[in-house]
């Protein structure tokens, strides 16, 4: 009986044996093989793989870059100069889309220092809303023009100086308050005018990031001309090459110049002045700041135009207006 | 020697047990298997080695979502990504004096874009040199195309045939490109979105952008005469008609800027193009979309159309009286 059962059980045992080792090898050739149901899966988990090599890439990326930020933030003098652009703005319909596609290039330019002023007597929720979500480093200022000197509907673009006092509220932000913020001491810096409708080129912004004391380099579609520059011989500046009053001081676009912070705070006293006649607005800066052969050439010694002084259209708005009169005009809510 | 025999019986018992559990367990978390039916050995091999980098590729899911908010690092442009379907940007061009400038800030908008594909058509005999060498500059993943919209002989001067609306024939010509370099077979998702270049692009657009399945819709800011256009919405979140003074009655009263196609619906379509002539003012845009949709497949964007990603604007003509008949300023400087 013992025996029998004896064998019994080692059979048992062989057979369960043999069973289970087919299974396994069963189950090894299943894996070997493509499945239906995993087939789905490939594409995702290649995905992953791919997110998870270009998140690699951006932190090597990050790291380097911190890397190399970290010793600056000790030596100020190794970093990049902040480039400081003033540009004054004022309500209209473009407003937001050319302030959407100004904060675009700049987002591209590195140290970078936005300072917007509004011409508006306090800061309007568009603008505000506009360089929280744009990622940039800003400041946001406004200063209201005064009636007397504000251009009414109906004047021409030129009657007026516009945008004296935004810019000069601009200067007395970085005179005054920028000493207070940590990092305020530093002179090292430029400063650029840049207007909401012109263009700029990224390679603007590298050329006047050298500037000493004043560069300045070529405007493009300004004057009346397809470009103005300066003219350049063995490396100095010795006039203007411009079709209007080339008698002027410094007959030049404020998109044609840049001003270092240093000669900015040793000048005090230096400023727009709005009374100053049609296109006497930059030299009436820069006169107390520098004189002609001090000028810095960039751009090639001024042989390449970088930025372009266009000007966006005023959108037609007869529609809207007879809608508005009929008191079904588009939704004021929506912001455009 | 019982006891040795039963011990052999239990270890012959949980053996295959146990390697069958952990092999299951390793199939479980990587079905990267190998892919040939016949290659079993290297199979086995891939799916071994494989199976430990599944292990990392899963413990990593957690960490993709916390990368999104890294500080904005100043590749250009963004790396391209194998899961972002691409954006085909169709922009017709002119040469006139602010070409350059227009075409600068549209590259300095688009290098925000990650996967995106920039068509730029040229209204030109051949393609020139400007544009060529912009395009080179910038980095950006384009293609540039060129065909000449032909002139109006009986006017005299460079007066293009007005019958034939700007901007359609290189449109066209981006779109046959589209067809003839792509195929609907091809699993590579991508929309097509027409471009001018002067208008303005928020970034938020080309994300909006980026979901179409069919078409998609959204308000345009300064078209038509008004603040804004944009397409009705019901509560369902369907098109069901227009909101403009224009001619609402338009098959699609919505301009070029105002919509995105899926890449897959041009490409099964191959007939759709934009018409050529005989066009009324405002019905380019109807002329494409009712050969590839109804109104039932919009897909309304912005926020239910009412938030403004793209503004129409216009770039005023430089007034360049002081260049005189002769030209004042030195032509080989490129502006």
């Amino acid at each position: 009986m013992a025996t029998r059962m004896k064998l019994k059980l080692k059979t048992v045992f062989v057979l369960y044996f043999m069973v289970s080792l087919l299974g396994l090898i069963y189950a090894l050739m299943q894996l070997g093989q493509r499945c239906d149901c995993t087939e789905h899966d490939l594409p995702k988990d290649r995905t992953i793989s791919r997110l998870r090599g270009e998140l690699h890439r951006l932190q090597e990326q990050m790291r380097k870059s911190e890397a190399t930020k970290q010793p600056l933030k000790q030596a100020a003098k190794l970093s990049p100069p902040t480039i400081f652009v003033i540009t004054p703005t004022y309500a209209r319909l473009v407003q937001k889309a050319e302030l959407t596609r100004l904060s675009q290039t700049f987002l591209h330019v590195p140290q970078l220092h936005w300072i917007v002023v509004e011409d508006s007597p306090h800061k309007t929720p568009l603008v505000t809303d506009l360089l929280v979500k744009s990622g940039l480093t800003y400041t946001h200022l406004h200063m209201p023009t005064a009636k007397d000197r504000k251009l009414q509907e109906g004047d021409p673009n030129w009657l007026k100086p516009r945008g004296v006092e935004q810019r000069n509220e601009g200067l007395r932000w970085l005179r005054e308050d920028r000493r207070a913020q940590p990092g305020g001491d530093t002179q090292e810096g430029v400063i650029y005018f840049a207007d909401d409708d012109n263009t700029y080129s990224l390679q603007v912004f590298e050329e006047m990031r050298s500037t000493q004391r004043v560069s300045v380099w070529p405007v493009g579609l300004v004057g009346g001309m397809k470009y103005e520059k300066p003219v350049v011989e063995g490396g100095k500046v010795v006039r203007f090459h411009t079709g209007w009053r080339p008698s002027r001081p410094f007959p030049m676009d404020m998109a044609g110049f840049a001003v270092s912070l240093k000669l900015v705070m040793a000048n005090p006293e230096a400023c727009f002045d709005g009374e100053a006649p049609m296109g006497f607005l930059e030299s009436s800066l820069l006169q107390g700041l520098v004189t002609m052969d001090e000028l810095e050439p960039k751009a090639d010694n001024c042989s390449k135009v970088l930025v372009w002084h266009t000007r966006t259209e005023k959108p037609k708005m007869k529609r809207e207006e007879a809608l508005q009169a009929q008191g079904i005009g588009s939704d004021p809510a929506v912001e455009v | 020697m019982p006891k040795r025999r039963d011990i052999l019986a239990i270890v012959l018992i949980v053996l295959p047990w146990t390697l069958l559990i952990t092999v299951w367990h390793q199939s479980a978390i990587a079905p990267f298997v190998a892919i040939r039916k016949d290659d079993r050995v290297e199979g086995r091999g891939e799916a071994g080695g494989q199976a430990q980098d599944s292990k990392e590729y899963c413990a990593s899911d957690k960490y993709i979502v916390e990368v999104v908010r890294t500080e904005y690092v100043y590749t250009r442009p963004p790396p391209w990504s194998d899961v972002l379907p691409t954006i085909h940007i169709i922009t017709p061009t002119y040469s006139r004096p602010v070409q350059k400038a227009e075409l600068t800030r549209l590259a300095n908008t688009f290098l925000h874009v990650p996967n995106l594909h920039w068509i730029l058509v040229e209204d030109s005999q051949r393609r020139t040199p400007l544009v060529t060498r912009l395009l080179r500059e910038t980095g950006l993943n384009y293609t540039h195309l060129n065909v000449e919209t032909p002139r109006n002989y009986q006017l005299r001067g460079d007066i293009r045939d007005p019958r034939i609306p700007r901007g359609t024939m290189q449109r066209n010509l981006a779109l046959r490109w589209l067809r003839e370099t792509f195929n609907a077979n091809n699993s590579q998702a991508g929309i097509v979105y027409f471009a001018d270049d002067d208008n303005t692009y928020s970034l938020e657009l080309f994300e909006e952008i980026r979901s179409t399945r069919k078409v998609s819709v959204w308000p345009v800011a300064f078209v038509g005469g008004l603040r804004y256009e944009s397409p009705k919405v019901n509560a369902a979140g369907k098109v069901y008609g227009w909101k403009t003074v224009f001619d609402p009655h338009r098959p699609f009263a919505i301009d070029m800027a105002g919509f995105a196609i899926n890449l897959r619906l041009i490409l099964i379509k191959p007939q759709a193009y934009f018409k050529l002539r005989g066009v009324k003012g405002g019905y380019q845009e109807s002329s494409l979309l009712r050969e590839l949709v109804t109104l039932n497949d919009l897909e309304p964007k912005a926020a239910n159309c009412t938030k403004i990603l793209v503004w129409h604007t216009r770039t005023e003509k430089p007034v360049l009286v002081n260049e005189g008949k002769i030209g004042f300023t030195d032509p080989n400087v490129e502006i």
